[in-house]
């Protein structure tokens, strides 16, 4: 059986750096799988690898059976694949409700309902239906986030690739934002691919975590075993050791 | 031939000096200075002035010019650019305003006939059949020396190394607690005295209007973009090449066409390789 | 939204009445240049006003325009109406060449290919004055309608048009669209949208108005010069639409008629007139960097709404 995501070989330099080493792994359709790794390990890039921003120097890239390879990234979103940034990247001067109102006018959605429509009730399923009318601006940090979030779910895509949704999040911020992915993981089926450091919600939230160090894959397996493994823990030397 | 070689020698040195100081406003502080043909025209009016004027002697106005054209530089970035540095637009436009403002005064104060301004050295050398005067010499001279005290003061003083940091990631060199914004007057400050050099070595020789400034910074801009936004070296290698190909094509085929060199030269470059044929993709 | 159209219309009521109420053909000349400013700072507006994506180039569409007419009309003896379909096209055409290379990429590269493109024509023209006429350009084109007046009113509805469609496009989807490309080019590409695609086309929308605006100028003039191509007259189009108010395409209308009537009442004053300008610019750039007539329009409108 083909998985929806089937990456190989996938190699990125920048100048003499590797930044991504021989990186390969499976998604099947419908799992919420964590990439794990300390800075530096190649994970946002690797991120940027599948969604088209940076091109791959060596390696392939397997979509629900289509090769992604040299695709735009908007071309790639239209496949199927949307994702969020490391740090929230919202159309300034808009507000909220139009800042979804853009995905939603994605080539792949633009007829699936009246966009300003379709951007109201996205935003009502991350939790920011009474912040419309809002000037992104002016929006907490963590709002932005959920933004994030309902911008990349307007395309409708079958893959969601979230790069540290929980990154400068408050501790009483964490728990509804992992609801709020759980919760869209049951209902709209989606295949998740989250980027994350060592967290506890994190670690419940994903049923299978990949760990990367200096660029390579260290590690694959579910959360309990990748906290034993000896390798991610070197991996973390310095750092308290994770405990889930 | 021997002709081409000197006059385009002499030229490119002049545009090395001007792309130079260019380039490192931008390189460094994002800062795309219309002004620059300003500063390059009040050095030679400065010149002018303090001689004719004062009657102070050659090499003290000229010295005298390029420090005052210097410190209105630096006044130039703190007052009027600094609180329009997040658009590149605004400060486009502010320095243009700068820019106009100069040339006006100019005319007011000296009206649009040409000026004269003393040659440093009125002697006319012979070589093998070619005449040149020692004034674009000495210009050529000058604006080598001026280059390599700029590549020595970066190389090897400690403002010089700041200035490469921020031109090289400016958040980075702030994290190192690096004063970027004195750092960017104290680059202006550079860049306006290295076109006043400029303006004051061509001046016996060149006509003295104030609408002087804009060729040339027609010609720096062209330079900087075919030699890479930021990149000193792309600069000189600009120079010469533009230096040259226009001293070649204005013997050999006609003044009009020579002009055209320096844009067209841009042109092709932002379409095939716009971070410029030196410069380090991605410089943005 | 009732109350914008309202307002439109009684603008161009005012500007139709001009010409009745100061008969000289004098102002008529004036109200008409102004009123081709007028589509050349709209046109800006509605793609870099929008997208943040700056042209320092406008001019390169507006002399391509402007020749556009010289040659068909002086060249090929072409009945001149031909030029304002014609003016356009090869307006669309240079946005393309320019556009498609230097779109794609971030930073001021699209910027200073616009400015060096203009300049480059603005060369060429003078270097081939054999088929261009040099410095003295084209002269000896026909005017479209005897009757300046009627000529007037033939401007003034292209460029009630003009803004009819560009602040419709603005105020759609498009226009969503744009402001979000201003707002995060990559986010708006992990949005699905095909940026480079909306930019270019926007281009062309600016370049074919700001080319018909060229051709309707030029059989006003009568004549044509590489003047049009020059890097001023991009620049003076910039702060006409600083002072109307960028982003907002009726803003930049209002500066540009403003700034065309006080630059001819200075007329007198000609060496201040520079001055004058330099200084609004200075003003604007750093006490009112939105504009003066756009945000006095929103002012008002709220006062009435």
């Amino acid at each position: 059986m083909m998985e929806l995501l089937e990456v190989a070989g996938l190699n990125k330099h920048f100048g003499g750096v590797h930044a991504v080493k021989d990186v390969s792994f499976a998604l099947p359709a419908g799992s919420i799988t964590g990439v794990l790794g300390p800075n530096g390990a190649g994970k946002t890039t690797m991120f940027n690898l599948l969604t088209g921003f940076i091109r791959a120097d060596s390696g392939s890239v397997r979509f629900d059976g289509c090769s992604l390879a040299g695709l735009a990234p908007h071309a790639i979103v239209n496949r199927g694949v949307a994702r969020t940034f490391q740090l929230a990247r919202p159309f300034t001067g808009m507000s909220v409700l139009e800042n979804v109102q853009v995905a939603c006018l994605a080539p792949r959605v633009r007829h699936r309902g009246k966009p300003r429509e379709r951007a109201n009730v996205l935003l009502a399923q991350v939790g920011l239906g009474e912040r419309a009318q809002v000037e992104v601006d002016v929006l907490p940090y963590g709002d932005l986030r959920r933004l994030e979030i309902a911008r990349a779910l307007a395309t409708s895509p079958k893959l969601l690739l979230l790069d540290e949704p929980f990154a400068g999040l408050g501790v009483t911020e964490v728990g509804p934002l992992a609801e709020v992915i759980r919760a869209l993981h049951r209902s709209e089926g989606l295949t998740i691919l989250i980027i994350e450091h060592k967290l506890r919600e994190f670690m419940q939230l994903v049923r299978n975590v990949i760990a990367m160090d200096f660029g390579e894959v260290i590690a694959v397996g579910a959360p309990a075993e990748i906290v034993q493994n000896p390798r991610v823990i070197e991996a973390y030397l310095g750092t308290a050791p994770i405990d889930a | 031939m021997l002709q081409i070689l000197v006059y385009g020698a002499v030229i490119s040195s002049i545009y090395a000096l001007l792309a130079v100081g260019f380039t490192l406003i931008f390189g460094v502080a994002r800062i795309l200075n219309l002004a620059h043909g300003a500063f390059y025209a009040l050095g030679a009016y400065g010149a002018y002035t303090l001689t004719a004027n004062a009657h102070l002697p050659l090499w003290l106005a000229a010295i005298l010019s390029v420090l005052l054209v210097g410190g209105f530089g630096v006044l130039m970035e703190r007052i009027l650019v600094r609180p329009l540095r997040r658009s590149m637009l605004a400060v486009l436009l502010i320095t243009l305003a700068v820019a106009l403002m100069v040339e006006q005064v100019l005319l007011l104060i000296f009206g649009s006939e040409a000026r004269n301004v003393p040659s440093m050295m009125d002697v006319t050398y012979h070589f093998a059949a070619v005449d040149i005067s020692g004034q674009r010499l000495l210009a050529l001279g000058g604006a080598i020396i001026v280059l390599i005290c700029l590549w020595l003061f970066l190389q090897y003083t400690r403002i010089g190394s700041a200035i490469l940091a921020i031109a090289q990631d400016a958040e980075a060199a702030q994290y190192m607690g690096i004063a970027t914004d004195r750092m960017y007057s104290i680059v202006m400050g550079v860049s306006a005295a290295m076109a006043a050099i400029a303006g004051v070595l061509v001046a016996p020789f060149q006509t003295v209007i104030p609408g002087m400034g804009l060729l040339p910074l027609v010609k720096s801009f062209a330079i900087v973009v075919v030699g890479g936004l930021g990149s000193i070296a792309g600069s000189i290698i600009g120079a010469l090449l533009l230096g040259f190909s226009e001293t070649i094509i204005a013997f050999k085929i006609s003044i009009e066409w020579s002009q055209i060199v320096s844009v067209a030269a841009v042109l092709i470059t932002l379409v095939i390789r716009p971070a410029g044929f030196f410069g380090k993709r991605g410089a943005f | 939204m009732k109350i914008d159209w309202l307002a439109a219309v009684l603008a161009l009521a005012a500007l139709a009445a001009i010409p009745l109420v100061f008969t000289s053909s004098y102002i008529i000349g004036v109200m008409t240049v102004a009123v081709c400013y007028g589509m050349w700072a709209a046109s800006w507006d509605f793609m870099s006003g929008l997208t943040g994506r700056d042209n320092f180039g406008h001019s390169l569409f507006i002399g391509a325009g402007a020749y556009t007419a010289g040659f068909l009309n002086v060249e090929f003896g072409a009945n001149p109406w031909w030029s304002l379909p014609a003016a356009p096209v090869i307006a669309v055409l240079f946005s393309l060449l320019m556009g498609f290379p230097t779109l794609r990429l971030r930073g001021p590269y699209f910027a200073l290919a616009m400015l060096s493109a203009a300049t480059v024509m603005q060369n060429l023209t003078i270097i081939f004055s054999v088929y261009t006429g040099g410095q003295d350009g084209l002269n000896g084109l026909f005017p479209i309608l005897d009757s300046t007046l009627a000529y007037y009113y033939l401007t003034l509805a292209f460029l009630a048009a003009s803004a009819v469609l560009l602040k419709a496009l603005a105020n759609s989807s498009w226009g969503v669209i744009l402001r979000a490309i201003r707002g995060d080019e990559a986010a708006c590409q992990a949005a699905g949208i095909n940026v480079t695609f909306y930019k270019i086309v926007s281009l062309a929308i600016s370049a074919a108005i700001a080319g018909l605006g060229g051709a309707l100028y030029a059989h006003y003039q009568l004549q044509v010069g590489p003047d049009l191509f020059a890097v001023v007259l991009s620049i003076n189009i910039i702060i006409m639409v600083y002072v109307g108010g960028i982003g907002s395409i009726y803003g930049p209308i209002a500066g540009a008629i403003f700034l065309n009537v006080l630059t001819e009442t200075l007329r007198g004053l000609s060496e201040y007139r520079l001055w004058v300008y330099t200084l609004v610019l200075m003003l604007i750039l750093f006490f009112l960097p939105q504009g003066i007539m756009a945000p006095l329009w929103q002012r008002l409108r709220a006062r009435l709404a």
